[in-house]
């Protein structure tokens, strides 16, 4: 009998449909039953460092709504996992177990390698950061993880991102151009053919070294599920890619459901986005 | 206490302790700021790693803190490396964040620091939700 787990996915993940499937379809191979939850009803309050009153406002509503559903919570976001830890279980009544997806992904190593039948010839740079790992060690468990997948080769890392993960540097642009060209540098100094990331504010981030042509960058979620045979498409990617033409990708159906006005204000904007690399040319 | 007075007090009282605790422990030794990842970004970075504590200090207190604590309260990320550095125990990444909470206005006291909130974050959020899932999922997951 499949073991009910509350899988609490955040807010920005939803950018990446793929990636929330795709972890449902690896919880269930794994023998749970996945109860999804997750967007703006469920934040824990950790972009509201502005308002307190807010935060905590959020944290003891999303903190309320998973003591409801009384069963384990296994958790995608680094933001939500160290907001419940750092702040949200010490001023709520928290009645569930929580684990960080890496973590149990780890811990069901093991079965999870019986999954993945297919192979990736592929060397890969694991693009780390220092702040999250004092948590959850996941800078040791996903390279664990990835080299359970037929053919795919985890390099040395030589450079170590600052910071929890890719946010929170909008106000320190330098910074972020910094971690692009370091890991772009790093990854093709190391011999990699991608690199990969655990989170997926890095990948938000990194993929523009894609859509750039400096270096493949996928999740390691991607390579989990190219490596079962599930076959989401990362449409993500493929609308960072077209750019302006994303609109093209996406569909008139779908755009309307936003708001043309809106696409075009807030969305368009993050897809046009490029990093600024040192080199001018971006793949050497 | 009203309910509106109530939302977040929990996470307010806590907060306060925290800081009551950071405010008794650090030692004002400066090896947080040594080896912050981060500090190079700071608009005002600063020569002498133990006065910029104290100005974190103050801003924990709810008092002006200098341009330097402000400047790394500023570029923040929680990169971590401070937290083993402590020679206390005081965990310099919690007080930072707390500092920040406080320099930003978040707790109630005068503003230090611009707030630069995301006026789209949260329907950004939901936008892409209806790109990416379902009616159905959206209905049973959101």
């Amino acid at each position: 009998m499949s073991e009910q787990i509350t899988f609490w996915y955040g807010c920005n993940v939803l950018r990446h449909g793929d990636i929330i499937h795709a972890c449902l379809d690896i919880l269930r191979a794994l023998g749970y039953e996945p109860a999804p939850v997750g967007g703006v009803d469920y934040c824990c309050g950790t972009v509201k460092d502005a308002n307190q009153t807010a935060a905590g406002g959020m944290a003891t509503r999303t903190v309320g709504k998973l003591n409801v559903r009384a069963a384990p919570v296994v958790v995608w976001c680094p933001s939500c996992h160290s907001h419940m830890h750092d702040f949200m279980a010490r001023a709520n009544d928290r009645h569930f177990d929580m684990t960080y997806l890496v973590e149990l992904l780890h811990a069901k190593r093991e079965r999870l390698a019986t999954l993945l039948v297919r192979e990736l010839p592929l060397r890969v740079f694991v693009h780390q950061h220092i702040g999250f790992n004092d948590l959850v060690p996941v800078n040791r468990m996903v390279p664990e993880i990835l080299r359970l997948i037929p053919g795919v080769e985890v390099v040395e890392a030589d450079y170590v991102a600052p910071g929890y993960m890719c946010a929170s540097f909008a106000a320190i642009p330098q910074a972020l151009e910094d971690i692009h060209n370091n890991t772009a540098r790093s990854a093709r100094a190391a011999g990699a053919d991608a690199v990969v990331t655990v989170f997926h504010q890095c990948y938000r981030e990194l993929v523009g070294l894609d859509a750039a042509g400096a270096i493949p960058v996928c999740n390691y979620i991607h390579l989990i599920a190219r490596s079962m045979g599930l076959a989401y498409e990362d449409e993500y990617k493929a609308w960072k890619r077209a750019g302006e033409g994303a609109a093209t990708l996406i569909g008139a159906e779908r755009i309307a459901k936003v708001g043309i006005q809106f696409y075009e204000r807030a969305i368009l904007p993050e897809l046009k986005k490029r990093p600024k690399l040192l080199n001018s040319d971006p793949g050497s | 206490m009203s309910t509106r007075a109530a939302i977040g007090q929990r996470l307010k009282e806590f907060e306060e302790r925290e800081i009551e605790r950071i405010l008794g422990a650090c030692t004002r030794c400066g090896k947080c700021y040594e080896v912050c990842p981060m500090a190079h970004y700071s608009k005002a970075p600063a020569s002498d790693s133990k006065a910029i504590v104290g100005g974190v200090h103050a801003v924990l207190r709810g008092e002006a803190g200098t341009p330097e604590a402000l400047g790394w309260i500023g570029v923040c990320t929680r990169s971590g490396v401070c937290v083993p550095a402590c020679p206390e125990n005081v965990d310099p990444k919690m007080m930072m964040r707390l500092a920040r909470m406080t320099a930003l206005g978040g707790r109630g006291l005068p503003a230090q620091l611009p707030a630069k909130e995301d006026p789209d974050y949260f329907d950004r959020v939901r936008a892409f939700a209806k790109l990416q899932l379902s009616d159905d999922e959206l209905k049973d997951w959101t």
